[in-house]
């Protein structure tokens, strides 16, 4: 706390301003990545209480990857060791995040260092990682704040997907949603080109 | 109920222990230190990472119809926005919605929602190939799970269409063994007659349904798949 009050209320709200504007490409990004997630966790999940569901892995993981590529193992109720597995495996990346924020965040208290690394996700990790403010108590609060708007983004757009198929799932045929959700399954595919893409472009960059 | 909750709660936990011990390594690893990053562990990470996106995407293809061109098509369609466009978004969206088009209306050779077979159009094909259900390769076990996905019926006579060019019968044969232990107790193989094809799925050739004077129209029956695997 004592931290805070050592930047002016003024300052805090240019930060925020700042962060939120940072944060709109990401607010596109995980408002509808997180509703296509949601709609494929109630519609192929195979799940009673697909909202809690959507509420709670949004809430924990905070991991694109897993909450789509995840879908169809938590369909066939794969088993927690299987789980764990492909979790290593699918979003090993986020191990080597923490590494360049080591020095930055090495006087964070450890409740507020907690949530940081909870939000070491790809999108996040890349605008902290960019952020320019020299302070280190501005640059924690520009941390900070975008990490909970990041965070309320992804929480809000899975869920609702989750919630509108539920709904929708009362009132019309569930058969027919999964006729027009039928493909939808490529999404995972997609991201992870996507993520190889961006991958292979920054190797080939940083050797020119 | 209970159980599905308790799952829930454990696959959650599980999923988040993993995810948050990843995020955190780095800050166990290095804690207290105040020691540079060892060059292999960067060096390390740029190579490993790549290797395991490579073969997810590998994985991620084997749950889709990738006996088909269309998830390769939509895969070039994403690659290539990817590369032009550099938003993860477009590409996604674009991919998938082109891959969900190409299925819906190209007449993929996927299990359809509505299964209609007799004699003449027998969903189930053995050849040197393999099994085929609907024109999609399976493996002979699963095909009692396949046709319990749509309630057929234990007494309904199963028709296996049989290549005529196949010489050695014997995965027909494990085929027929599968489905009477499952239960099916009418299996019967048909041979198909040169220059016929057989009907895939949805629709039927008109061209040779009327010559099935044996097999009247009624029993025709359109299964609905249950459930979605």
């Amino acid at each position: 706390m004592k931290r805070d009050i050592q930047i002016q209320a003024y300052e805090k709200r240019a930060i925020v301003k700042r962060a939120f504007i940072d944060s709109i490409p990401v607010l596109m990004g995980y408002s509808t990545m997180g509703f296509v997630a949601g709609v494929l966790l109630a519609a192929k999940g195979n799940l009673i209480l697909a909202p809690l569901w959507a509420f709670l892995t949004s809430t924990l993981w905070v991991t694109g990857t897993m909450s789509i590529a995840g879908v169809p193992e938590i369909a066939r109720h794969a088993s927690f060791c299987a789980f764990a597995l492909m979790t290593l495996m699918v979003n090993f990346r986020y191990a080597f995040y923490g590494f360049s924020m080591l020095s930055r965040w090495k006087k964070v208290p450890l409740l507020k260092k907690a949530y940081l690394v909870l939000m070491l996700t790809d999108e996040n990790y890349a605008l902290e990682y960019a952020c320019r403010l020299q302070d280190p108590q501005k640059n924690l609060y520009y941390c900070t704040v975008l990490s909970m708007l990041n965070h309320s983004y992804w929480i809000v757009g899975l869920t609702i997907g989750a919630v509108v198929v539920a709904v929708l799932g009362h009132v019309v045929d569930p058969d027919s949603i999964r006729k027009y959700t039928n493909g939808m399954e490529f999404s995972m595919a997609a991201l992870f080109i996507v993520i190889l893409t961006d991958q292979i472009r920054q190797f080939l960059e940083r050797r020119k | 109920m209970e159980r599905e909750i308790l799952y829930m709660l454990g696959i959650v936990s599980v999923g988040f222990a993993v995810n948050y011990s990843l995020r955190a390594l780095p800050f166990i690893l290095f804690s207290g230190k105040d020691r540079e990053l060892p060059p292999w562990i960067e060096r390390f990470g740029k190579i490993v990472s790549p290797v395991i996106i490579a073969a997810l995407i590998v994985y991620s293809y084997s749950g889709l119809e990738w006996y088909t061109l269309w998830p390769y098509l939509a895969g070039v369609l994403t690659i290539g926005l990817q590369v032009w466009k550099r938003n993860a978004l477009v590409s996604i969206v674009a991919g998938t919605a082109l891959y969900m088009l190409l299925l819906a209306n190209c007449g993929c050779a996927s299990t359809p929602d509505g299964l209609q077979f007799d004699a003449q159009h027998p969903a189930v094909s053995v050849s040197q190939s393999g099994v085929r259900f609907c024109d999609r390769p399976v493996r002979p076990e699963e095909v009692p799970d396949i046709l319990e996905d749509y309630d057929i019926p234990k007494t309904r006579t199963i028709h296996i269409a049989l290549d005529p060019n196949l010489k050695d019968l014997t995965q027909a044969r494990t085929l027929m063994g599968y489905l009477g232990r499952a239960g099916y107790s009418r299996p019967v193989l048909v041979t198909q007659r040169h220059g016929e094809s057989f009907a895939t799925g949805k629709k039927p050739p008109k061209a040779s349904a009327p010559k099935a004077k044996s097999t009247p129209k009624k029993q025709v029956i359109r299964y609905k798949k249950s459930n979605e695997q």
